[in-house]
C-alpha cells in the first residue's frame, strides 16, 4: 500500500461517515464533555471535512502536535487526572477529534471508528435508563454502517447498500448477544473497586433550613419505587422515614453525629407491611422505608437509634432492599435524662416569642398530652396559610413563621413544631422523609418522586413513646389527600404540570415509568441470581456455573451453525425470478418422486414422460407443467402474470408428490 | 473454480477490534453493568457474523475464464480473468493476484460477471505457467479477511525481446505493379472476403453487415507491398537469443509496415502471410524455438 502523501485527495464519503459515527459517539457523552471539547470535534470535523470536499492540504504535521499536546493539557487541568470516566471520555473525545483531523486513509478511519464505538460504550457504561436506549441503538448502527463504508475503501460503499448490510448483520447477531447477556456468569462483585459517582443529584440532605425542601417539592424526578407484597398501607400511613434532625440553632435543623442515644425498644402493633424499596440513584445515603422499620434489611446499612436506615456510601447504583414495617408502635421505656435534654435542646436566646408561647400554653395545659394538643390547636387556629414561595425568615426563624408570617410548608411547620414543643420541655425531633406516592397500576407499584419530600414532628410522651405529629397535616390536610399538584399548581416546573395535569398524558408517564422500573430491575440489575433463577424456571435442577457453562457453550454453537447456515445459504445460485423458482421446486419434488427432468428437458416433453412413468403424478404434473410453460413462455403479462404466477407457487407448495405410486388393491379394481 | 478451501484469517482491524472488544468486556463485567456488557456481545456478534459474510463474499464464485495475453519479454504480460458470481447478492471488492503481481479489484453485480486483469512481469522468452491464482477479499467489514487459491493453469507466451540493429532483410520476389492482398495501405479496391480473426475492424463492411449480410472485409491491394523471408539459418553470426530477438523486432517492423513476411526456423516455418495472427504465429514460434513442449516452462515467480 502506498504510503499517504499529502498530494494524495482524501475520499469525502468515508470521512463523512466516520465524522458522523464520531460524533453520535460524542453526542451520547456531551453532558459530560466540556463545551471546550465539544467546540474543538467541531471544528477538526469541519476542517477535515472541507479539506476532503476542496481537497485542501492538509494541517501540517507539527501543528497537530502542539493541538495534542494543548488538548491534554486542557483535559488535565480541568479533571486533574487522566483516569476514570469523565476525563477519559474527554481524552477519548479530544485525541479522536486530532485523529479526525489526519484521517486520510482507511487505518486511520478504523481508529476514529473505534474511538467512537467506545465513547457508546463509555455512555452505556455511565447510563443505562430505557429512554437512552434508542440512542445507543442508532449510535450502533451509525458506527457499523461507518465501518462497513470505509471498510469498502477508494470512494466508500453507498450508503444504502451499508446501512442494510449493518442493520442486517446487527439484527443477525442479536440472538448471541442475548445468548451471551443471559447466560455469560456474571461476577458477583468487580475485579476492582468502583469509582464512585459524582452526579449531583438532588435529595434530602442530613439538614434543613426554612425553604430547603421547596427544591426537591419542585422536582418531579423519582426518589423510589416501593412494591408491597401483601397488604398495602392507607394513605394517611404511608410517611416514608428518613434522616431524623435533632440539633437546631434557631435557624437550622441537623441531624448531629453519632450515635446519641440508645435506640428505645419499640412493641409493634397491628399487621405489618412487607414491601420492597428500589431507590433511585441519588447523593445520599439513606434508605428509605416506611415508618417504622422493624430492622436493616442489609449488612450495609446500618439501623440508627432514631430509625433510621443509613448506608456508609451514597447511593450510586439504583439498589432494591426487602423490608419490614409496622405502621403503629409503642414504648413503655423512660426516656434517659441525655436523650431527654439532647431532644429538648434549643440554642439559648434564640426564638424568644416562640418560648414565651410555650411558657403560655404549658401554663394552660399541665399534662403532656395536653399541651401538644394545645400546640396542635395554635396551629390549626392561627391563620397559618400553605404556601410553597413565603416570604424569606429572619434570623429567629421559628418566631418570625409563628408569629409574622404564617406562610410556609411542611418544613416551617415542622421546625416550629417542634421548636414549640422543646420550648414547652417535651422531647422532640424533626423527621425528615416522603409522604404519600402515586400508584402506578400498570407496574403495581408507588412511585415515590422528590415532589413527595415532607418534614414531620415527632414528640416523646411518657409510657406511649415517639409519636408522629404532622403539623402540615393540620394546617392543610388537603395537601396530604391530594398531590401538590392540586394545592399548588404553580410549584412544579411547566412540563410536569402538562404532563400530571392531562389525564391521558399522566397515563403515558405512568406506563413509561412502569416500563423502565421494568427495564431496571430485569436487566440493568441483572446479576448471577437472576441467571440461576432463570435457569431454575427452564428447567435446570439446582443451577450452578456449569449448568450456566452449558446454556452458553450450546447457545454458542446453535448461534453459529445458524449463522452459517443462513449466510452460506444465500451464496449459491439461485433462480432469479419467482416463477423459475417454483419451477426449480417443482421439479425437485418429482425429482424426489424419482422421475428427475433432464437437463435439456422442456416442461412439456417433462409432462410427457412422466405420464408414461408415473401416471398417477398426471392429474398434476400435467397441468402444473403446462401452467408453467404458458406462463414462461406465453402471451401473459404485468399483474396477471404475477397473480398467476403466485397461484402457481401456492399449488406447487401444497402438493404431496407421491413417492410411489398407489398400490391398487385387486378388490377395489372394479374397472381393471 | 478449483479451488478447495477458503481461509480466514483476521486483519490487523480485526485483531484491533477484538482488543476492543476485550477491554470493553472487562470494564462492562467489572463495573456489573448491563447494557454495556449487551453492547459488548452484540458488536463480538457482529463482527462474528462479518466473518461468515466474508466468508461468503467470496463463497461460489466461478472463474468461467482465463486467459494470459503474449507479452515481450522484459514487458508485463497480462491475464485475463473472468469472474462469474450466481448468487443473488453482490460481491464486494474480490481481489486477484498472483505472488509477487500487483493485484487487481473488482466488484460483482448479483448474477453478475467482471473481467479482471493482472498484468504479469515476465523475464525471459517462453512459456510462462500460471498455476496458482489467489482471490482475496476483507469485505463487507474489513475485520476479516478471506481468501482461496485457484489453480488455473495458464500459459502465458512470452517473446523474445524485440531488439537488434540489423536492418530489414532485402526483399526477396517484388514485382513492381503486382497486386497483392492486403493491407490498408492500398487504395485499390479488391473485393470483399470473410472476416478472420485479426482483422481490422476499420476494414469490415459494416454497412453490408448491417443490411444481414455476413461479417465481411474490404479489401484492397496495396501498389508494392514488398515480401519478406526471415531466416533463421541465413543470419550473420550471432548467438541463437540474438538471432531470436533480432527476428522478433524484424516481425514487429515489418507488420507496423504493413508488408507480408515468413519465417523460417530450424524445424519450422511460418509461411507467406502478414495481420495479427501471422504475427503472433511467428513470435510465439521464436518464444517456442528451442524449448521442450509443456513439461519445462517456467512458473510465475513466487
Amino acid at each position: 500500500m502506498p504510503a499517504p502523501s499529502h498530494a494524495e485527495p482524501v475520499p469525502l464519503r468515508p470521512l463523512l461517515w466516520t465524522t458522523a459515527a464520531f460524533a453520535a459517539g460524542a453526542l451520547l457523552n456531551v453532558d459530560r464533555i466540556p463545551f471546550w471539547a465539544t467546540a474543538v470535534l467541531i471544528a477538526c470535523a469541519a476542517w477535515q471535512l472541507s479539506v476532503a470536499a476542496h481537497k485542501l492540504p492538509a494541517l501540517p504535521k507539527i501543528a497537530q502536535l502542539i493541538l495534542t499536546f494543548l488538548l491534554v493539557t486542557c483535559v488535565v487541568a480541568t479533571f486533574h487526572t487522566l483516569n476514570g470516566l469523565p476525563a477519559g471520555t474527554v481524552l477519548l473525545v479530544v485525541m479522536g477529534s486530532i485523529k479526525l483531523l489526519e484521517t486520510r486513509n482507511r487505518r486511520d478511519r478504523y481508529i476514529v471508528i473505534g474511538a467512537a464505538f467506545f465513547l457508546l460504550f463509555a455512555a452505556c457504561l455511565d447510563r443505562q435508563a430505557l429512554a437512552r436506549l434508542p440512542l445507543y441503538l442508532g449510535a450502533a448502527c451509525l458506527c457499523c454502517t461507518a465501518l462497513i463504508v470505509s471498510a469498502y475503501g477508494g470512494a466508500g460503499l453507498n450508503f444504502r447498500t451499508a446501512g442494510k448490510l449493518a442493520a442486517r448483520s446487527l439484527l443477525l447477531a442479536l440472538p448471541l448477544a442475548l445468548v451471551f447477556f443471559l447466560f455469560f456468569p456474571r461476577l458477583p462483585g468487580g475485579f476492582w473497586a468502583l469509582p464512585a459517582s459524582d452526579d449531583a443529584v438532588t435529595g434530602l440532605g442530613e439538614s434543613m433550613s426554612p425553604g430547603s425542601i421547596s427544591e426537591l417539592i419542585a422536582s418531579y424526578d423519582p426518589a423510589f419505587r416501593v412494591r408491597f407484597a401483601g397488604a398495602i398501607p392507607p394513605p394517611q400511613e404511608r410517611y416514608w422515614r428518613g434522616p431524623v434532625l435533632h440539633d437546631f440553632d434557631g435557624y437550622t435543623w441537623r441531624r448531629g453525629a453519632g450515635q446519641a442515644y440508645r435506640q428505645a425498644p419499640l412493641r409493634y402493633l397491628g399487621e405489618p407491611f412487607r414491601y420492597s424499596v428500589t431507590l433511585a440513584t441519588g447523593a445520599n445515603r439513606w434508605w428509605f422505608t416506611l415508618d417504622t422499620v422493624v430492622g436493616s434489611p442489609d449488612k450495609h446499612a446500618f439501623f440508627s437509634y432514631d430509625y433510621d436506615l443509613v448506608t456508609r456510601e451514597p447511593v450510586a447504583q439504583p439498589t432494591t432492599y426487602n423490608a419490614l414495617s409496622y405502621t403503629h408502635t409503642e414504648s413503655s421505656e423512660r426516656l434517659s435524662d441525655s436523650a431527654r435534654r439532647l431532644e429538648s435542646a434549643l440554642p439559648p436566646n434564640r426564638n424568644p416569642r416562640t418560648r414565651q408561647l410555650a411558657v403560655r400554653l404549658r401554663a394552660q395545659a399541665p399534662a403532656d398530652p395536653d399541651f401538644v394538643r394545645a400546640a396542635v390547636e395554635f396551629l390549626r387556629t392561627g391563620g397559618f396559610q400553605y404556601s410553597l414561595t413565603p416570604p424569606k425568615l429572619d434570623f429567629d426563624s421559628v418566631d418570625d413563621f409563628l408569629f409574622r408570617t404564617r406562610e410556609g410548608f411542611c418544613g416551617h411547620y415542622a421546625s416550629a413544631f417542634v421548636a414549640l414543643m422543646r420550648a414547652g420541655g417535651i422531647p422532640a425531633r424533626v423527621v425528615t422523609g416522603y409522604q404519600g406516592g402515586e400508584w402506578n397500576p400498570i407496574g403495581g407499584y408507588f412511585l415515590i418522586r422528590q415532589s413527595d419530600a415532607h418534614a414531620w414532628a415527632e414528640v416523646w410522651i411518657d409510657g406511649r413513646g415517639w409519636r408522629r405529629i404532622d403539623p402540615t397535616a393540620i394546617v392543610a390536610p388537603e395537601r396530604l389527600r391530594r398531590g401538590i399538584l392540586d394545592i399548588l399548581p404553580d410549584a412544579v416546573s411547566g412540563e410536569a404540570r402538562l404532563f400530571y395535569s392531562t389525564p391521558f398524558l399522566a397515563r403515558l408517564m405512568q406506563e413509561w415509568d412502569a416500563l423502565s422500573t421494568a427495564w431496571n430491575e430485569r436487566v440493568v440489575k441483572f446479576d448471577i441470581n437472576t441467571q440461576l433463577g432463570i435457569l431454575e424456571r427452564l428447567g435446570v435442577r439446582s443451577a450452578d456455573w456449569t449448568a450456566l457453562a452449558t446454556a452458553l457453550g450450546s447457545g454458542l454453537i446453535g448461534w453459529l451453525a445458524w449463522i452459517a447456515w443462513h449466510i452460506g445459504r444465500s451464496a449459491g445460485p439461485r433462480p432469479a425470478d419467482r416463477l423459475a423458482r417454483a419451477y426449480a421446486r417443482l421439479c425437485r419434488k418429482l425429482a424426489h418422486a424419482g422421475i428427475a427432468r433432464d437437463v435439456a428437458e422442456g416442461p412439456l416433453a417433462y409432462a410427457a414422460r412422466i405420464g408414461r412413468s408415473r401416471p398417477d403424478l398426471m392429474s398434476r404434473a400435467q397441468p402444473l407443467l403446462a401452467r408453467y410453460a404458458q406462463l414462461r413462455y406465453g402471451p401473459v403479462s404485468g399483474q396477471v402474470a404475477a397473480a398467476a404466477t403466485a397461484a402457481f407457487e401456492r399449488m406447487v407448495r401444497r402438493w404431496h408428490v407421491a413417492r410411489r405410486p398407489p398400490r391398487v388393491q385387486p378388490q377395489n379394481s372394479k374397472s381393471a | 473454480m478449483h479451488y478447495r478451501r477458503i481461509y480466514i484469517l483476521p486483519t490487523r482491524a480485526g485483531w484491533g477490534f477484538a482488543f476492543l472488544l476485550f477491554c470493553m468486556f472487562v470494564a462492562a463485567l467489572n463495573y456489573g453493568n448491563s447494557t454495556a456488557l449487551f453492547l459488548t456481545f452484540w458488536l463480538a456478534g457482529f463482527a462474528l457474523v462479518g466473518l461468515h459474510r466474508c466468508h461468503r463474499n467470496l463463497l461460489g464464485i466461478a472463474l468461467e475464464g482465463a486467459t494470459a495475453l503474449p507479452a515481450f519479454a522484459g514487458d508485463a504480460g497480462r491475464l485475463e480473468l473472468t469472474l462469474e458470481n450466481p448468487a443473488p447478492l453482490m460481491r464486494l471488492r474480490i481481489e486477484a493476484d498472483l505472488p509477487g503481481v500487483a493485484p487487481s479489484v473488482t466488484d460483482i453485480a448479483a448474477r453478475g460477471a467482471a473481467r479482471l486483469s493482472l498484468a504479469v512481469p515476465t523475464k525471459v522468452r517462453g512459456r510462462l505457467l500460471i498455476d496458482g491464482l489467489r482471490l482475496t477479499t476483507a469485505l463487507p467489514f474489513g475485520l476479516f479477511r478471506a481468501w482461496t487459491w485457484v489453480y488455473l493453469p495458464v500459459e502465458l507466451i512470452v517473446y523474445p525481446r524485440a531488439r537488434g540493429l540489423l536492418p530489414l532483410p532485402t526483399v526477396a520476389g517484388v514485382t513492381p505493379g503486382a497486386k497483392m492482398r492486403g493491407g490498408l495501405g492500398g487504395d485499390e479496391w479488391l473485393g470483399l472476403r470473410a472476416f478472420r480473426d485479426g482483422d481490422s475492424p476499420h476494414q469490415v463492411a459494416w454497412k453490408a453487415y448491417a443490411r444481414g449480410a455476413p461479417l465481411l472485409v474490404k479489401e484492397y491491394c496495396a501498389a508494392a507491398s514488398p515480401e519478406r523471408y526471415f531466416d533463421f539459418e541465413r543470419m550473420p553470426n550471432l548467438d541463437s537469443e540474438r538471432r531470436l530477438e533480432q527476428l522478433a523486432a524484424w516481425i514487429v517492423d515489418a507488420e507496423n509496415r504493413g508488408e507480408r513476411y515468413a519465417l523460417t526456423l530450424p524445424g519450422s516455418k511460418v509461411a507467406l502471410d502478414r495481420g495479427a495472427e501471422h504475427r503472433h504465429r511467428c513470435l510465439r514460434a521464436l518464444a517456442l524455438h528451442g524449448l521442450a513442449p509443456a513439461r519445462h516452462a517456467s512458473t510465475v515467480t513466487r
